[in-house]
């Protein structure tokens, strides 16, 4: 993967879900940082918004943006959720990074409508490249520390994410396939070409 | 130098200083949710910074059982002792007293100076004691609000206060929702819970069990000491937490010496209860410890409403519930559930867990973080 850090890059993904939302609809941000994405919904889209992360001083910083947000375990908060409450869940940049993957997606879709998942494709040809060239742990925007500074890490790749909801019965109804660079297109091959991918999945 | 140079709290830049309380008499009949009436009552109070123009700016502060009105600043320039929330309130702290105009009252039933079970019932020209109606959390805020309307206070920017102080939030929000913009329920339940409710009974039956107590009509100037003392050590234990307690104490000896072979003082940890249990005596009433434990006791918001979802249906105000790791009284999990209960009615609420060792007390202490989450909170427009 690239390692120059635009804004833009950090942005994109973000403006390709929020187009997804239907305004005045609800949404649940799984991993929601500092809130910026869901400030963003809150008053482009007048959404009922809730972020959940598990760090204090990103909540604080929800606080700060007037963004709701539940600091803790995600899966102890959609729990206490009746089914479909929400229209959608939005899980970007956190798939990766989750204990029980596929329970909390099944959660996630339970929860609402459609899920948003945006996740980093471990697949694409720099990372193949770096990890064979190297043999290291694959540095990413996401997750930038070194082994032993970052959180534990599940490298997944577009082709694992699809075998995943075939296995489960989960549709995917929206794919869009982002290159390297986050931004233009990936137009063939995306198990290959694509640096960042965007599913929403429905059950 | 005089003693004004001297008193840190007098000097020291972002500190109130000099308060003074006032008293807020209400001269109309009172009903209490038990069904009693009172002819009226009083309420004392404090009050720090100004109301502004368009008196949109006023904080309330809602204290814990054994709390009372005098929540910042110091009564004298040889005052040693501010106000309970000293480290919270003030000019640049996080409840900014340059920016808000901050209220606390003490509850209706106390024994500092606001009506309670101690006062002259004015029917029989002696103390209510016993005779004195229940009250509830509920009255306790529908006293608060009058004073409120006295105050000339049109809504309320926020209502903020921790434990018992945290129940009265909540039926603020509940009772009076277009009257409150913001709450803050720090370390508190929706719903006092069976352990809770333990500990509350053996306070009470160390009180009732003394004999000094004499049904409730005890000498103003005797009274059940020796229960409230030893109610009050046993429930201090439950707003500390064992690791924080260890850290304070360990097994530290009184004099630093060896065991001594007695059941006088020997550890540091039993010189501290003590202690806590005789100060307590000199300035809270026996009669009021059983009214508002039984208060608590009586709080339940799931059950007076039909469920928590049902009492959160009309609130308005945005929430910021805050609870503490080590908190064993109300732990984490009963703040969560007020969250939970607030989303699931799609209101605006934010839940926060400060890690902190001191175990219920934790809301008391200086804390930069829990510090910035309230600040935060408060400002953000």
């Amino acid at each position: 993967m690239s390692t120059d850090k635009t804004p833009d890059k950090r942005t994109v993904d973000m403006r390709i879900i929020s187009e997804w939302i239907e305004p005045n609809s609800s949404v649940l941000d799984l991993g929601c940082g500092r809130g910026v994405f869901l400030e963003y919904l809150i008053k482009t889209k007048s959404v009922f918004g809730v972020g959940v992360d598990w760090d204090l001083d990103k909540v604080g910083s929800c606080i700060k943006r007037g963004v709701p947000a539940y600091q803790g375990d995600l899966a102890e908060l959609m729990k206490a959720f009746p089914d479909k409450f929400f229209d959608r869940v939005v899980c970007s940049r956190t798939v990766q990074e989750l204990i029980n993957p596929s329970a909390v997606l099944l959660e996630a879709l339970r929860l609402a409508d459609a899920v948003t998942v945006g996740f980093l494709n471990y697949g694409h040809w720099r990372n193949r490249l770096h990890h064979l060239t190297t043999g290291n742990h694959i540095l990413t925007e996401i997750n930038p520390h070194e082994w032993y500074e970052a959180r534990p890490t599940h490298p997944i790749s577009i082709a694992e994410f699809e075998s995943f909801c075939a296995r489960h019965n989960i549709t995917v109804t929206r794919r869009v396939y982002l290159g390297g660079d986050w931004e233009t297109p990936s137009k063939r091959w995306h198990n290959l070409l694509c640096g960042y991918a965007i599913f929403e999945m429905k059950q | 130098m005089n003693d004004a140079d001297e008193n840190p709290l007098l000097t020291r830049k972002g500190e109130i200083g000099l308060v003074r309380y006032q008293d807020f008499d209400y001269d109309d009949p009172f009903t209490f949710e038990d069904g009693q009436t009172i002819p009226g009552f009083r309420l004392r109070y404090e009050t720090y910074g100004r109301l502004n123009k368009k008196r949109d700016n006023t904080v309330l502060i809602c204290h814990a059982l054994s709390g009372d009105h005098h929540c910042a600043g110091v009564y004298s320039i040889r005052d040693r002792k501010p106000g309970w929330w000293n480290n919270m309130i003030g000019p640049g702290k996080p409840i900014d007293t340059e920016r808000f105009f901050v209220v606390c009252s003490n509850c209706l039933g106390g024994c500092q100076g606001s009506t309670g079970p101690a006062s002259i019932n004015r029917e029989t020209g002696k103390p209510y004691n016993l005779d004195f109606p229940f009250v509830t959390i509920g009255d306790m805020v529908r006293a608060q609000k009058l004073l409120m309307d006295h105050l000339e206070i049109p809504e309320l920017h926020a209502v903020v206060g921790g434990s018992m102080g945290g129940m009265q939030v909540l039926q603020w929000a509940i009772e009076y929702p277009s009257y409150v913009r913001r709450i803050i329920p720090l370390a508190t339940t929706s719903r006092h819970g069976a352990q809770s409710i333990a500990f509350n009974e053996v306070g009470r039956q160390a009180i009732i069990q003394d004999p000094e107590w004499r049904g409730g009509n005890y000498d103003p100037e005797a009274g059940p000491k020796v229960g409230l003392a030893i109610a009050r050590m046993m429930a201090h234990i439950t707003y500390l937490s064992d690791k924080g307690m260890e850290r304070k104490f360990g097994r530290r000896r009184r004099d630093g010496g060896d065991i001594n072979f007695s059941f006088d003082v020997d550890f540091e940890v039993e010189r501290y209860l003590r202690y806590q249990g005789q100060s307590f005596i000199n300035r809270f009433d026996a009669n009021t410890y059983l009214y508002f434990t039984r208060a608590l006791d009586y709080f339940d918001l799931p059950a007076t409403y039909g469920s928590l979802e049902a009492a959160f249906r009309d609130v308005s105000a945005i929430a910021l519930v805050i609870g503490f790791t080590s908190d064993w009284l109300f732990p984490p999990e009963q703040n969560r559930e007020i969250v939970h209960a607030l989303l699931r009615q799609r209101k605006h609420a934010t839940y926060a867990e400060v890690p902190m060792d001191f175990g219920h007390d934790s809301f008391l202490v200086d804390a930069p973080n829990l510090y910035r989450l309230i600040m935060a909170f408060l400002w953000e427009q």
